[in-house]
């Protein structure tokens, strides 16, 4: 049996090697069984709650709809109007404010809603409602630029201001006087 | 199957290529089908207990938009995302909408509106569409006179089918859902940039809010709940479509099984599924 | 094509710094290194031998460092472990922290294993805080027979084979790494991780030259001469091939001259022209070629071959860095709009800054001089 001695005397120190190679992948095996999400794998590799996550993300652009369910006589306003296709937030603004207000509103008559303040130009940071008759409105799709479609309508305004005879070229409000708000006429 | 109409579309309607394409197609679909399988048998081997087992799934959703079981494969609904460029205004109602929506930061784009004006003398220039448009922006003016043609093209993610940046991602941050939306677990990601790096269209960025890869879902939270993605729901002149190609019914599967379409850098094939009406081959 | 500039909104957020033109650097430096290791411990290059040890250390050094720059560049390194625990399989770079985990694991268990005879004598001659090292270096085994010895020597060959194939694919992983993204016609080329390779040799053979001669001129002893000729010669070969793959991708893209050959004849001509054109091929390619050809010659004295040499190294881990940059820099400085190009941002400070990439460059030498207070890496030479 000597050569058994020999061999393990001879071979110690890549034992020891071996078992410090194994424990540590047998460290990483274990690492890593607590680092794997739980629902990894369930449809592919990968997180399914991740999706989960990512479905409950509130929608905060929000559609005519949820302006319609108070203000119905509007919705009845603009149904024949060219401008059905503008949303409602694209002239008002987000407005998410307001429509937590009139939610709570409708449940409860502690709650008062606030009046629409106005325009401050800025649509990203505007959360409460505005009220907007400004031409910049208007102008920001309409205004002639190249690269538009041969059929839309395209406003050189100064031209337009003078070919109609517009009394105040200069006021703000100049387009809302002859097309209307809501119930827009070409 | 609505992909393979999808694909034999691109250009040509007529039947001479058709069976060209189609062999690509099915060549590009086995293929598909053998990496699929490959990626299941060594995830099978590396995650034993968690593979696999799919079957208890559940999304939100009515029947239009959302729907089906996404751990059954029949009922998967198959959206499709289609671009007229003959009706952009290139107002950018749709760059404000997706900003808002999915609070991307100042200087990262999900979406974005390209101009491209192709003047008489041969010569070809682009720009990007301001946020808040042209109107009211000191961007110089173009006279019109010296323009041959000229439109706008909005760019968003194209979900590709064989998306290269779900390829190179080294950990389970890009993912495909059940659905067909590329999308990212931004708790997953490392922050390496290689997908950034092999999207062929530009649309994957490094949110520096989160350190993680933010790119257009789609509006897949939207989408989930029924509702159109929010650049969608912004376009006042329905130059962005959205809805289930899977559906011969849907406005959109109508639209494109009435006029040719075309995707960006097809030759790359990766399979994008934005559609586009009406640009030229100088759209990259 | 394009008459105006045009770059997608996203591309001027460059993604990839300068630690991604250090990570391929350094891993390169540590194939280069290991292949010369090999050609002694393998293909039996006993003229190699006095830098045997020196090109094992050396490969471990940098090789102990290569991930650095990647974990200052990633934006959740916290996660980094991740491309372990849950690796995509679709993805080139997920192979990573396999390829490198099993490659260090090579490196450390041959270095250990060539240096055991020293570990185990002064684990038991040593006291204070060296003894402390040796003692838990020699993990507890204390005595060597010879039987035990012609089982490591056995065992270090076959590391050593094991090794070369590893290194290839360490470093041909990292050019493939560019070499198969599709959406960036400057990298992607199959040509890509045959390149990164040959001028990982290069730059692994370069350094060597110059570590040789510096811990030479430290110690006080002469080079050995017939070492460093034939060092030359490996680095004036693979210099060649390195140069000619090179040369052969870009003739062969701008002969080929495919959709996106203009801009990327914009990028050479505007924006690589310097990196490229003056560093990377003229002074870094066509200079060291000659100062090789003439420090090759038998005839020629050896301080004159030493300057030579060592000249000629500098100049080639210039070459191999210009290499890197202008793969990375390059491929980043245009759009994907290939319309138009951008600034790549260079700043002193920060976690991705030049300050710390001049860090990342130090620390493995700085690793290499305490190894060569540790362990007698030219025992082996002078013996």
């Amino acid at each position: 049996m000597n050569w058994i001695r020999a061999f393990v005397r001879d071979t110690r120190h890549l034992w020891t090697l071996l078992f410090l190679v194994v424990a540590s992948g047998a460290g990483f095996l274990f690492v890593r069984s607590k680092m794997i999400p739980e629902s990894f794998g369930q449809y592919g590799p990968y997180r399914a709650t991740a999706m989960t996550d990512l479905a409950a993300l509130p929608s905060r652009f929000q559609a005519d709809a949820t302006c319609l369910e108070c203000h119905e006589d509007v919705g009845e306003e603009r149904a024949e109007a060219v401008h059905i296709t503008v949303r409602c937030v694209h002239c008002h603004g987000l407005g998410e404010e307001h429509i937590v207000q009139a939610r709570k509103a409708a449940e409860s008559s502690d709650v008062s809603i606030d009046p629409a303040s106005d325009w401050d130009g800025d649509f990203m940071t505007k959360i409460d409602l505005y009220i907007t008759k400004d031409r910049a409105t208007c102008l920001a799709c309409h205004e002639s630029v190249v690269g538009m479609p041969e059929d839309f309508q395209k406003i050189d305004v100064a031209e337009h201001l003078e070919e109609m005879g517009a009394g105040e070229p200069e006021d703000p409000e100049t387009c809302f006087e002859c097309h209307g708000g809501h119930d827009t006429a070409p | 199957m609505s992909e393979k109409n999808d694909h034999s579309n691109c250009q040509c309607n007529d039947s001479n290529c058709a069976g060209e394409v189609d062999e690509v197609e099915l060549r590009r679909q086995f293929l598909h089908k053998i990496s699929t399988i490959t990626m299941g048998t060594m995830t099978l081997a590396l995650f034993p207990a968690t593979a696999g087992d799919g079957s208890d799934g559940e999304t939100a959703g009515g029947a239009d938009l959302a729907g089906g079981n996404p751990a059954d494969k029949e009922s998967r609904p198959v959206y499709g995302f289609l671009v007229d460029t003959e009706k952009c205004i290139g107002a950018g109602k749709c760059l404000t909408a997706c900003r808002v929506e999915n609070n991307v930061p100042e200087g990262n784009y999900r979406t974005w509106v390209e101009r491209y004006i192709h003047f008489k003398d041969g010569t070809v220039q682009v720009d990007l569409v301001p946020e808040e448009g042209f109107a009211g922006s000191n961007m110089p003016k173009v006279d019109p006179e010296s323009v041959d043609r000229s439109y706008f093209v909005p760019k968003l993610c194209n979900h590709c089918e064989d998306a290269p940046c779900n390829q190179v991602c080294p950990v389970p941050a890009s993912y495909k859902s059940p659905e067909g939306f590329e999308l990212i677990d931004t708790d997953q990601c490392v922050g390496c940039s290689y997908c950034v790096q092999a999207c062929p269209y530009g649309v994957r960025f490094i949110n520096h809010d989160t350190g993680a890869a933010d790119k257009c879902t789609w509006c897949y939270h939207r989408v989930m709940r029924d509702e159109q993605p929010a650049c969608v729901e912004a376009c006042p002149v329905g130059a962005r479509l959205f809805g289930r190609v899977d559906d011969p019914e849907s406005e959109i599967s109508k639209r494109i099984a009435k006029i040719p379409t075309q995707v960006l850098k097809e030759h790359l094939g990766t399979g994008p599924k934005v559609r586009y009406v009406g640009i030229s081959e100088e759209v990259t | 094509m394009p008459e105006t500039s045009f770059v997608f909104p996203n591309d001027p957020h460059v993604p990839w710094s300068i630690m991604i033109v250090l990570y391929p650097y350094i891993t390169g430096l540590v194939a280069g290194a290991f292949v010369v290791s090999a050609l002694y411990h393998v293909f039996h290059q006993e003229v190699l031998k006095p830098v045997a040890s020196l090109a094992l250390v050396t490969a471990l050094c940098f090789c102990a460092f290569a991930t650095l720059p990647l974990l200052l560049h990633l934006h959740h390194p916290e996660r980094a472990f991740y491309i372990m625990f849950m690796p995509s399989f679709t993805s080139a770079m997920s192979g990573f922290g396999f390829i490198y985990n099993f490659y260090i694991l090579l490196l450390l268990v041959e270095v250990w294993l060539v240096f055991r005879p020293t570990i185990v004598e002064r684990a038991s001659t040593h006291s204070g805080i060296s003894g402390v090292i040796y003692r838990v270096l020699a993990l507890g085994v204390r005595e060597i027979s010879d039987r035990s010895r012609a089982l490591d020597q056995w065992l270090i060959r076959a590391l050593a084979i094991i090794g070369i194939p590893a290194a290839c694919v360490l470093h041909g992983y990292v050019g493939f790494l560019f070499g198969a993204v599709k959406a960036n016609p400057w990298w992607s080329t199959a040509l890509m991780p045959v390149i990164f390779l040959v001028s990982a040799i290069v730059s692994g053979i370069a350094a060597l030259i110059l570590l040789y001669l510096f811990f030479s001129w430290r110690r006080g002893v002469k080079p050995d001469a017939d070492c460093v000729r034939s060092l030359s010669r490996y680095l004036w070969g693979s210099l060649i091939v390195a140069f000619s793959l090179e040369m052969l991708e870009l003739i062969h893209m701008a002969y080929e001259s495919s959709a996106e050959w203009h801009v990327l004849s914009t990028l050479l001509t505007e924006h690589l022209a310097f990196s490229y054109g003056v560093v990377q091929v003229l002074i870094g390619s066509v200079v060291p070629f000659f100062l090789l050809m003439i420090a090759t010659r038998p005839k020629l004295p050896p301080w004159m071959m030493n300057a030579l040499s060592g000249l000629a190294g500098i100049l080639l881990l210039v070459q191999v860095f210009a290499m890197r940059w202008n793969v990375v820099v390059g491929g980043q400085i245009f759009s994907k709009s290939f319309r138009g190009f951008v600034e790549f941002p260079l700043h002193w400070g920060g976690r991705e800054g030049l300050v710390a990439a001049g860090i990342i460059l130090v620390l493995p030498l700085v690793a290499l001089w305490g190894a060569s207070k540790l362990l007698p890496l030219w025992q082996t030479s002078e013996s």
